[in-house]
């Protein structure tokens, strides 16, 4: 730690001009304090109480009890292991064939389709959601309509059976945040050593073979940091969910998100929902770790690396 | 001239496919557009086109709906916080770049812990102290926690921008006597501006989409975003879907201009700071 040393170069200052430095750190830290330390800590003790006519009442792990034991947060649990196995690849896939053919084969157009591709991304998800449900709907949406003609015919909405409803929401998902994977492979691809490229280049690599054998594997940091991003925003999923199907039909797409708001704010269970609230916590802090210990992922994906 | 030609083929060749997957990619938007421009005639045909067009629904929604006051509830929400949120991080990332406070390190990697804390595990505690604090329905309400929230993503990228600027800048102003203030405003800020402006687009984005807690802060109907209205025009226009769809594509317009405008900025941004290999 160099700290002491700095203070002092800073300037030769009172231990008390020192303090006010401290300054700087305050309002983060306050905020930290107040709107994420603070309600964790609140939300774990709740976890612990069950609500009465009287009042909250002591009752150790009733709440999770009750949580585990019940199907439902089995089908999150489902759809939650779905919707990440499947959004957090596909999205990398096509983000990252997007990203190699845009940067390496256009020029003029090239902020263009990295533009083009970008809107999902900033279009208000409540209106994605709704536009969707358009698209899904029985007799006037298109995607049943244009699926029949090329012989494709659907009994139902994709929303509106509970087999597929997960998996219609799922391509929403990667539809919308595509354009965020293609983005941060456009970032790593930019910033790729020209002299390796080169030198592979001239060791005879081409096209696939420097794509797959070159590209792909220099590209790691940021498949590491869409993967931990993606699992994270995997768990906390909850507009297109709410918006779509509300969980249904009969609770087969629930999830976490939308359990949460279900159990906290429909139907007041503050227990129930604290407890959910923790569980998400605790699988999010998990994974994440793991993956930063084990894979040296990083979290923030625009940040430079340092040795 | 052989391989130029050969070239230029699978140029074209790359072009054609990306303009045909882009768009496949853009239909939901060119539908949404396209029911809005419809006729109740044909407001419940199965096709992406029709034709003709009429800009009757916008000049009706338009006029019966609020829009403008609800777009000024997303503006001032999101400009507070964007406006904190870059105070409080570059202040934070300067003490422990340049600073190099003692504990500030420490302090660091306490709040990087929020980056991995879902935004689903924190709405009800959040509504609960809301409420507390009697800031249900307030702008404040959302602003802070938005702000808490953002800080974190911020201030990795200022911190690390500021860590590669050039350390005799800071050295040179120390020498000419600025103090610590002094420093963080004329050299510091200046130096990371294009982190500043990504982190700016980002944090602008980012809470102007926001949905779960604006769902849960705001209820009553004239504090409302532009992002958590569309369900309750879905309601009101459920027989009239060139109204409900002139609406929502009015409602989407706001952010696509504005990130189609600063986009060269943002992209900037990222690729000057982007993951090295």
């Amino acid at each position: 730690m160099r700290a002491g040393s700095t203070i002092a170069k800073v300037g030769r200052r009172s231990a008390s001009r020192a303090s006010r430095l401290y300054l700087f750190v305050l309002p983060a830290t306050l905020l930290f304090v107040v709107f994420i330390a603070y309600p964790i800590l609140w939300v774990a003790g709740q976890s612990l109480y069950v609500g009465t006519s009287a009042g909250a009442v002591f009752a150790g792990l009733a709440n999770y009890r009750t949580v585990l034991g019940d199907p439902t947060f089995w089908t999150v649990v489902r759809n939650m292991f779905l919707w990440g196995v499947i959004t957090i690849p596909v999205q990398m896939l096509i983000g990252g064939l997007l990203a190699y053919f845009i940067e390496r084969h256009t020029h003029a157009l090239r902020g263009f389709f990295r533009t083009m591709f970008f809107l999902p991304v900033v279009t208000s998800v409540s209106v994605i959601s709704l536009v969707w449900v358009q698209i899904y709907a029985p007799y006037y949406g298109i995607a049943q309509e244009y699926l029949k003609r090329v012989g494709i015919v659907m009994a139902t909405s994709p929303i509106g059976d509970p087999e597929t409803a997960i998996y219609a929401l799922i391509i929403v998902n990667i539809w919308q945040w595509t354009g965020f994977s293609m983005l941060m492979y456009i970032a790593g691809i930019a910033n790729l050593p020209s002299e390796v490229l080169d030198a592979a280049r001239i060791d005879g690599a081409k096209g696939w073979r420097l794509a797959v054998h070159v590209i792909v594997p220099m590209l790691a940091p940021a498949t590491k940091s869409l993967l931990l991003l993606g699992v994270i925003g995997t768990l906390q999923t909850f507009p297109i969910v709410h918006l779509m199907t509300g969980g249904g039909p009969n609770r087969a797409s629930e999830v976490f998100g939308t359990f949460i708001f279900k159990q906290s704010f429909v139907l007041g269970d503050t227990g129930s929902g604290a407890a959910l609230s923790v569980i998400v916590l605790v699988i999010a802090l998990t994974l994440s770790l793991i993956q930063i210990a084990a894979l040296g992922a990083r979290l923030t994906p625009a940040a430079r690396q340092h040795p | 001239m052989m391989p130029l030609t050969r070239l230029r083929i699978r140029g074209m060749l790359i072009h054609a496919v990306l303009f045909i997957v882009l768009g496949f990619w853009m239909v939901p938007q060119i539908y949404m557009l396209s029911i809005g421009l419809r006729t109740p005639a044909q407001a419940f045909d199965a096709e992406l086109f029709t034709w003709p067009v009429t800009f009757d629904n916008f000049v009706t929604v338009i006029r019966d709906n609020p829009l403008g006051a609800i777009f000024l509830n997303s503006l001032i929400i999101t400009v507070a916080t964007v406006v904190i949120v870059v105070a409080v991080s570059s202040l934070f990332a300067f003490a422990c770049a340049i600073l190099r406070l003692k504990g500030s390190i420490f302090l660091y990697t306490t709040l990087l812990t929020t980056l991995m804390v879902p935004l689903a595990s924190m709405v009800l505690p959040l509504a609960i102290l809301l409420q507390n604090f009697g800031w249900v329905n307030t702008y404040i309400g959302l602003i802070l926690p938005y702000a808490a929230l953002g800080v974190p993503f911020a201030m990795v990228i200022l911190k690390s921008f500021m860590e590669d600027a050039p350390r005799e800048l800071f050295e040179a102003a120390r020498v000419d006597g600025c103090n610590a203030w002094q420093t963080y405003w004329h050299v510091a800020l200046p130096l990371v501006r294009p982190a500043l402006v990504f982190v700016t687009i980002w944090q602008f984005i980012v809470t102007w989409n926001e949905f779960f807690l604006a769902l849960i802060v705001l209820t009553k109907s004239e504090m409302k975003t532009l992002t958590i209205v569309p369900m309750q025009y879905s309601g009101l226009y459920m027989a009239n879907p060139g109204a409900l769809f002139a609406i929502l594509t009015l409602i989407a317009l706001p952010l696509i201009l504005l990130y189609v405008l600063v986009q060269r900025a943002f992209v900037r941004g990222l690729l000057a700071g982007a993951v090295k290999g």
